[in-house]
């Protein structure tokens, strides 16, 4: 039996609701976050703790912020000592970094980044380390997983203009879609790897000889150098992809570790020196130099009602439309009773038991309703 | 918003509008969505051509073409017309709601600009009964009640609106009985509730079911509530005051009563509306604020909606 008037209930079986991951692949070039815009946008906070990168020039409107970059150490680094220049922010840095995504032992006292994720084994700590927020605007509810790659400068040279992309390495996620952690507060992580990428790094013989700890897939080595937590949205970056072995990093001793340069841009330190000796503004305007590009896909979680508006063969056939009648005569059906009755669905309301219009749904075209048809009308309403 | 991409597979454009936004907000659990209805009010039937030599794929090719707007978010705006269901495949006329201006006189009548001129308080309806002043709008210099003015202050005395429903055809006589499921026992009125509230013909309140977010209030009225019954005049065609010429339904009459910020301010006059003179009781004429609006009556079963211009003014000067 057809249901008689304007509004037709949804049944039990009308309504599902459903979960969908929707992914949108972010590309960062190298020179939006150093050179395109002259440094304008990039905004330097007075407070020194970390600087934002935004997309465009950041007092314009139209700029987004992309991803801040700081630097912390931790108080059982090597260098740390209260002569370290801004040593309470690096610290006040590193903890509080450490206490959002690694958290607390037993005792209450603060973990420090592991490198290879096994913390209670203990192992090798991360102790001076670059980290990377990435804005929710870019990593939506995640990053996805394996998915991540940062390509970094690490030539010993500082010559922007020249030589120091010349060698570089990538640093990726790979494997996480398969091995990633679960024993942090800030949800899923993973390990990001370092491998050659162009330049001597690039034959795989020379910047990166396989290390400790480092992994070989396929011809590469590829080592273990920082932490990439997935639904924050934040990437730990160790400093040893800036040092060579003998330093305790991965580059190749012949290759030498990177050179950075001071506040007033003259070339003058190693990594340790740059971390003992320069504000964190000046580490992360070297390492904002070195990045030659970013890219990751993010994920969006999109929750969904479907709503499944079935208008069976003898229901919808007439229409209220003023232009449907003339003088109460169905235009359409041309004196002859007998004739099917026509109507054009163009526009869906979801109602509320109130007749309350909750949802629209319009079609991109009109489509024909007679008695000899029949429709299932698929509304999703994502939230 | 722009047209959407009719050029290959069909697609749906789904929005939750910004009432639903509005409710599910609340995180009362008041958001639930139970029915639907079909709507086409994009679609201009007259384009429908039983005539073309073609064959009868070709009636209604001009429709198929009709391009169709992105969802609106706004709920007072989409789905003005809805399609709806009877068990007859064979109905050659449907029932419509209609505005009776004939049915008592002045009373029921619009005024001469085209609009019902809602008088919002004591002074613009007559001076608040001065002998003296002689500036209000509700009376002519007869003491007659001009047509078409309803009193917002005083809503026991004033004109109102009365609407018909039925089968407005001559094929077929009044005293036919109107199947039941034509029979409109609901009506939905919609009214910018910053203006003006819905009254039952002595001045009484009406209780409105919700107001959204843009200030529309939704009153959903039936027998209950005094101010629908069924109409009386079914014997004959010839029965005077009579809008419907077939088979009659239901009556639905209600008056509108003024806000209280447009009684006591001009605040929303000076934002929303402008100025104009109408004719005084004296006959000089009046300047009085203006604010033009629309109220929209819905049958809730029968799916016919019309729109009523009402204008509320509030005297301004002589």
């Amino acid at each position: 039996m057809a249901n008689v008037g304007a509004f037709k209930n949804l049944g039990e079986n009308d309504i599902v609701s459903t979960r969908t991951l929707l992914h949108e692949a972010i590309p960062l070039t190298g020179t939006i976050v150093s050179g395109t815009y002259n440094d304008n946008n990039i905004k330097f906070h007075t407070h020194g703790m970390f600087q934002t990168v935004y997309d465009y020039p950041y007092l314009s409107s139209s700029a987004n912020h992309i991803f801040d970059i700081t630097y912390g150490m931790s108080t059982k680094s090597a260098v740390y000592d209260t002569s370290v220049n801004q040593y309470k922010k690096k610290k006040n840095v590193y903890n509080q970094m450490a206490q959002i995504l690694v958290g607390y032992d037993v005792t209450g006292s603060v973990l420090e980044f592991d490198a290879d994720g096994n913390i209670l084994a203990g192992g090798d700590k991360l102790r001076d380390s670059f980290i990377i927020p990435f804005s929710r605007l870019l990593v939506k509810d995640e990053i996805k997983k394996e998915s991540f790659s940062m390509e970094l400068g690490i030539s010993s040279s500082v010559d922007y203009a020249g030589a120091l992309f010349n060698d570089r390495i990538t640093i990726s996620d790979v494997g996480a879609k398969n091995s990633y952690f679960v024993n942090s507060p800030a949800g899923e992580y993973g390990i990001l790897y370092a491998t050659a990428s162009a330049g001597q790094a690039a034959d795989g013989t020379d910047q990166l000889l396989k290390t400790a700890g480092a992994v070989e897939i396929g011809s590469y080595n590829y080592h273990p150098v920082g932490l990439i937590y997935y639904q924050a949205g934040i990437v730990v970056l160790s400093g040893s992809v800036f040092k060579d072995v003998a330093e305790g990093g991965i580059i190749t001793d012949a290759s030498g570790s990177c050179n950075f340069f001071d506040a007033n841009g003259n070339v003058s330190s190693s990594f340790d020196e740059m971390t003992d000796q320069f504000t964190i503004k000046t580490i992360g305007n070297n390492l904002r130099n070195r990045i030659y590009n970013i890219s990751f896909n993010n994920t969006t979680e999109l929750n969904s009602t479907i709503y499944f508006c079935r208008a069976n063969h003898n229901e919808f056939n007439y229409s209220t439309n003023p232009t449907y009648l003339s003088n109460s005569k169905i235009i359409v059906k041309d004196d002859n009773p007998s004739a099917d009755p026509v109507s054009y669905i163009t526009t869906i309301g979801l109602y509320s038991p109130n007749d309350e219009l909750m949802g629209v749904a319009k079609l991109s075209e009109p489509l024909k309703k007679t008695p000899s048809q029949e429709f299932t009308l698929r509304v999703r309403l994502d939230y | 918003m722009g047209f959407l991409d009719n050029s290959g597979d069909i697609i749906l454009d789904a929005v939750l509008t910004d009432h639903g936004r509005k409710v599910l907000a609340k995180g009362d659990g008041s958001f639930q969505i139970t029915k639907f209805a079909l709507g086409d009010e994009e679609v201009d039937y007259s384009l429908y051509d039983t005539t073309n030599t073609n064959g009868s794929a070709y009636y209604d090719l001009e429709i198929l073409q009709t391009p169709i707007l992105e969802a609106f978010t706004d709920n007072a705006v989409s789905m003005k017309s809805k399609l709806v269901t009877y068990e007859s495949l064979e109905l050659l006329y449907l029932p419509v709601i209609k505005l009776n201006e004939i049915i008592d006189g002045n009373s029921t009548a619009r005024h001469s600009s085209g609009s019902f001129i809602v008088a919002v308080d004591g002074q613009t309806e007559n001076d608040n009964g001065s002998t003296s002043a002689q500036n209000g709008i509700g009376y002519d210099s007869t003491g007659a009640p001009v047509t078409g003015i309803l009193f917002g202050q005083t809503t026991s005395t004033g004109g109102r609106i009365r609407i018909d429903q039925g089968l407005d055809t001559d094929a077929l006589s009044p005293a036919t009985n109107l199947p039941a499921d034509m029979v409109e026992s609901s009506y939905t009125i919609q009214l910018d509730n910053r203006l003006g509230n819905i009254r039952t013909v002595a001045g009484g309140n009406v209780s409105l079911d919700y107001i959204d977010d843009d200030s529309i209030a939704y009153y959903t009225v039936t027998s209950e509530d005094g101010i629908v019954s069924d109409n009386p005049n079914k014997d004959s065609a010839g029965v005077a005051g009579q809008v419907i010429d077939g088979p009659r339904g239901t009556i639905l009459e209600f008056k509108i009563g003024s806000s209280l910020s447009l009684q006591t301010s001009t605040y929303l006059f000076t934002q929303l509306g402008s100025t104009s003179r109408l004719d005084s009781r004296d006959g000089t004429g009046s300047e009085v604020y203006h604010i033009d609006t629309l109220v929209r009556v819905t049958g809730v079963n029968t799916g016919y909606t019309i729109d009523i211009p009402v204008r509320f003014v509030k005297f301004k000067s002589t």
